[in-house]
C-alpha cells in the first residue's frame, strides 16, 4: 500500500496544541511552541518485543518511504514522511509503537508546514477540525490504588538499599504508579495544554494515550550532528528567590545528587563516545530550574562518525539510561524487575519522532500518565544509591504522583499556577 | 484558687526544686517502657523497616533511651503503632499516613509548649508561691499534675474527634452538592460517564 505524501508551508500562528483535534489517535511532541502535532493512522508498525524493536520498526520506517510518493519542498526537520513513537520501557514487554499519521502540523524556526500522508485509495484527510469545546464541568481524578502498596514500595527500596551496600550495584531507580478514575474520560490533548503551559521549556507529547512533559532531551539527530541533555538529581525550589538558589547551590554541593548524575551523564557518553568523533559535554553539571523543581543538567554534542547511524538506533543503545535504569545496568534491570512489583508499560521509556533518514528527536517519557478512557495511570521514580533513605523516598515519589495528578485536574481555563503542585 | 496571697508561703526556693523535681519525676514514669524495638515489631507485626523509617522521621519516640543508649517503648508506643498500620490496612496510603504524622506532629508540638508553658505559669507558679511547706508542694503538684495529664488527653482527643466529625460531614455536604450541580448541568447525560472500578455503581455516596 503506497503512500502519497505532500507538505506545504501554511499560514498559521496559533499554538500548534490549539490545532490538535481531541482524537484518540492525537499524537504530539511540542516545546517552546514550535515541534509537531499529528492524528489520524496512515501506518501503524509494530515494532514488537526485543532489544531490537528500535532497529527493526525504523527498517519498516525505511521501507515504507522508499515506497512512498513524496513532495515535500518544505524541507525542514519533521516535514515530509515522519512517524512518531513510543516504546516499552522492558524489552520484552508489548506495548511499542511507531505511527506514521495521516496529517502532520509542524513548526520549526517559526515556519508553520502541513504533511497530508495519504495511503492509496483513502479519501484526503480532512483539514483541521476546531478544537472542540472542553465540557463545562469537569470531574476530578481519584485514587484508584497503586500496583504495590507504598508499605511494600518502602520494603522494595530497603532492600534496593541494602543490596547496593553489600555492592550488586551502584544505583537502581525505583518507580511506583498510581491509578486515578474520573466520572468522565480524560482529554490527551486538553492535558497535554496544560502541561505545555505549565512547562514551557519541556517536550510535551502525546503518544497512544501517553500523555506527559518531559525536561530530558534522550538523542537529536540532525544529519550528523546529535545532542543529548541528562538530567539526574533533583530538588525542590522555593517561592523565596534567596531560598531557592540556596537550594539550587546545595544540589550543585550534594554528593548524592552529584555520584547520581555522574552515572546517568556517564552512561550516555559510553553510547556517544565511541559512536561521534567530537563529542563534547559540560565540564560538570548545569543547573536547570523547571517550574517545580530544579535538576542537574549535562548536555552533550558531536557529530556521528558514521553518518547512517539512525535516531532509533542511537535510542536503542542509549536506553535505559542509568536516568531510568540504573548503574551497571543489567544489575539494575534485574533488581527493577524483582522490587518494582509492577509493569512500567511505556513510562521512563523513549518517546518521539523519526524519519526514514534517521534524523528525529527522542526524550524519555517521564512526568506522564497514560490514560484510558476515563482511567489513568500515573508514575514517579527515585533514584536509589547507597545514602538513600526509604522514608524520603517515598515522600519524593508522593510529591511527584500529587503533582501530576494536580495538572490532570485543574479544569479547562484555569492553568495551574506556580506553586499548585 | 490559691489558698493565701502569693509569696507568703514558708517554702524557700530550695525546697521547691525538690517539687520540681518530684513533678519531672512523675512526668517520667507515666507509665512502664518494657519494650524494645524488636519486642514492638513483635507485638505489631510491622516491619523493620517500616519502625526505622518511622522512627527517623521523628514520627516514633522512643518513651525513653535506656543508659546504654538503647530505645524503650511502652504499651501505649505499641497500641499507636498497631493504630498506624490499621489505618494502612484499612486503605489509606502509607505516604499519606506519614503525612498527617508529620502534620499532627508540627501540630501538637506548637500545642504542647503552650500548654506546659500555660501550666508552669498558671498552675505551678501559684503553688510554689503559696505552699507552706516542701512536703505540701509536692504533693500538690503531683495531684494536679495527675490530674490534668488525662483531662487534656481527654479534651484534645474529644476536640479531634468533633474536628474530624464536622469537616467529614461538612465535605460529603459540599460534594453532594457539586454532584448535584453536575447533573443538573450535563443534563442527564449519564450515559458518557465511566463506572468507578471495582465498585459498584450503587455503592457510590454521589
Amino acid at each position: 500500500m503506497t503512500l502519497t505524501v505532500r507538505s506545504g508551508v501554511i499560514e498559521e500562528d496559533r499554538p500548534l496544541l490549539e490545532l490538535l483535534p481531541s482524537t484518540p489517535d492525537a499524537l504530539a511532541w511540542v516545546r517552546d511552541g514550535e515541534g509537531l502535532v499529528a492524528w489520524g493512522v496512515a501506518r501503524w508498525i509494530d515494532p514488537g518485543r526485543g532489544w531490537t524493536r528500535f532497529q527493526r520498526s525504523h527498517a519498516a520506517l525505511v521501507r515504507l518511504t522508499s515506497a512512498a510518493r513524496i513532495d515535500d519542498p518544505v524541507g525542514l526537520p519533521g516535514s515530509g514522511l515522519i512517524a512518531l513513537g513510543s516504546y516499552s520501557f522492558d524489552a520484552d514487554a508489548p506495548g511499542s509503537l511507531l505511527v506514521v499519521p495521516r496529517v502532520v502540523i509542524g513548526r520549526r524556526d517559526g515556519v508553520t508546514f502541513r504533511t497530508d500522508i495519504t495511503p492509496a485509495g483513502a479519501a484526503p484527510a480532512a483539514p483541521p477540525a476546531e478544537p472542540a469545546p472542553a465540557p463545562v464541568t469537569r470531574d476530578r481524578p481519584r485514587y484508584a490504588g497503586s500496583s504495590l502498596p507504598d508499605l511494600h514500595w518502602l520494603e522494595a527500596v530497603a532492600q534496593a538499599i541494602e543490596r547496593i551496600r553489600a555492592g550488586e550495584a551502584d544505583k537502581v531507580v525505583l518507580a511506583r504508579d498510581h491509578a486515578v478514575w474520573s466520572h468522565e474520560p480524560f482529554d490527551a490533548v486538553d492535558l497535554a495544554r496544560r502541561l505545555t503551559a505549565r512547562f514551557p521549556r519541556c517536550h510535551t507529547f502525546i503518544a497512544d494515550g501517553l500523555v506527559g512533559a518531559t525536561p530530558e532531551l534522550l538523542l537529536r539527530r540532525r544529519g550528523s550532528a546529535v545532542t543529548s541533555r541528562v538530567l539526574a538529581g533533583t530538588t525542590a525550589r522555593s517561592d523565596d528567590e534567596v531560598e531557592d538558589a540556596a537550594l539550587g547551590a546545595a544540589l550543585l554541593r550534594s554528593a548524592k545528587d552529584l555520584d547520581e548524575h555522574r552515572f546517568a551523564a556517564e552512561s550516555v557518553q559510553e553510547v556517544l563516545g565511541p559512536r561521534c568523533r567530537d563529542l563534547t559535554g559540560d565540564r560538570g553539571p548545569r543547573l536547570l530550574r523547571l517550574d517545580n523543581v530544579q535538576h542537574l543538567a549535562t548536555t552533550f554534542a558531536g557529530t556521528l562518525d558514521d553518518p547512517t547511524t539512525s535516531a532509533l538506533e542511537l535510542v536503542g543503545a542509549l536506553h535505559p539510561t542509568a536516568a531510568v535504569g540504573g548503574t551497571p545496568r543489567d544489575a539494575a534491570l534485574a533488581m527493577i524487575a524483582e522490587l518494582e512489583g509492577m509493569s512500567r508499560g511505556r513510562y521512563a521509556a523513549p518517546v518521539g519522532w523519526t524519519d526514514a533518514a534517521g534524523d528525529g528527536e527522542w526524550g524519555i517519557a517521564l512526568r506522564c500518565a497514560e490514560l484510558a478512557g476515563a482511567r489513568a495511570r500515573l508514575f514517579a521514580g527515585v533514584g536509589v544509591v547507597a545514602a538513600s533513605l526509604p522514608e524520603a523516598e517515598l515522600e519524593e515519589t508522593r510529591l511527584k504522583l500529587l503533582a501530576m495528578q494536580a495538572v490532570l485536574e485543574t479544569g479547562p481555563g484555569t492553568p495551574a499556577g506556580p506553586g499548585s503542585g | 484558687m490559691p489558698e493565701n496571697p502569693p509569696h507568703t508561703g514558708a517554702a524557700a526556693e530550695a525546697d521547691l526544686d525538690a517539687a520540681d523535681a518530684a513533678l519531672a519525676a512523675a512526668a517520667a514514669d507515666d507509665e512502664d517502657a518494657p519494650y524494645d524495638l524488636d519486642d514492638v515489631l513483635e507485638r505489631t507485626g510491622a516491619s523493620r523497616t517500616l519502625l526505622e523509617a518511622v522512627e527517623r522521621a521523628g514520627l516514633l519516640m522512643p518513651h525513653h533511651r535506656s543508659a546504654d543508649g538503647q530505645a524503650r517503648y511502652s504499651e501505649a508506643d505499641v497500641a499507636a503503632v498497631s493504630a498506624g498500620l490499621t489505618l494502612v490496612d484499612a486503605g489509606l496510603p502509607l505516604g499519606e499516613l506519614l503525612d498527617l504524622a508529620r502534620r499532627t506532629d508540627e501540630a501538637i508540638d506548637q500545642v504542647a509548649d503552650h500548654a506546659v508553658e500555660a501550666f508552669l505559669r498558671f498552675v505551678r507558679d501559684p503553688v510554689r508561691g503559696t505552699a507552706r511547706s516542701e512536703t505540701e508542694a509536692t504533693a500538690r503538684l503531683v495531684t494536679a499534675y495527675d490530674r490534668m495529664l488525662p483531662a487534656t488527653e481527654r479534651l484534645v482527643a474529644h476536640h479531634l474527634r468533633r474536628r474530624l466529625l464536622g469537616r467529614a460531614a461538612e465535605r460529603v455536604a459540599e460534594e453532594l452538592h457539586e454532584a448535584a450541580a453536575a447533573t443538573a448541568a450535563t443534563d442527564g447525560d449519564e450515559a458518557d460517564r465511566a463506572e468507578p472500578p471495582g465498585r459498584p455503581s450503587g455503592d457510590d455516596p454521589l
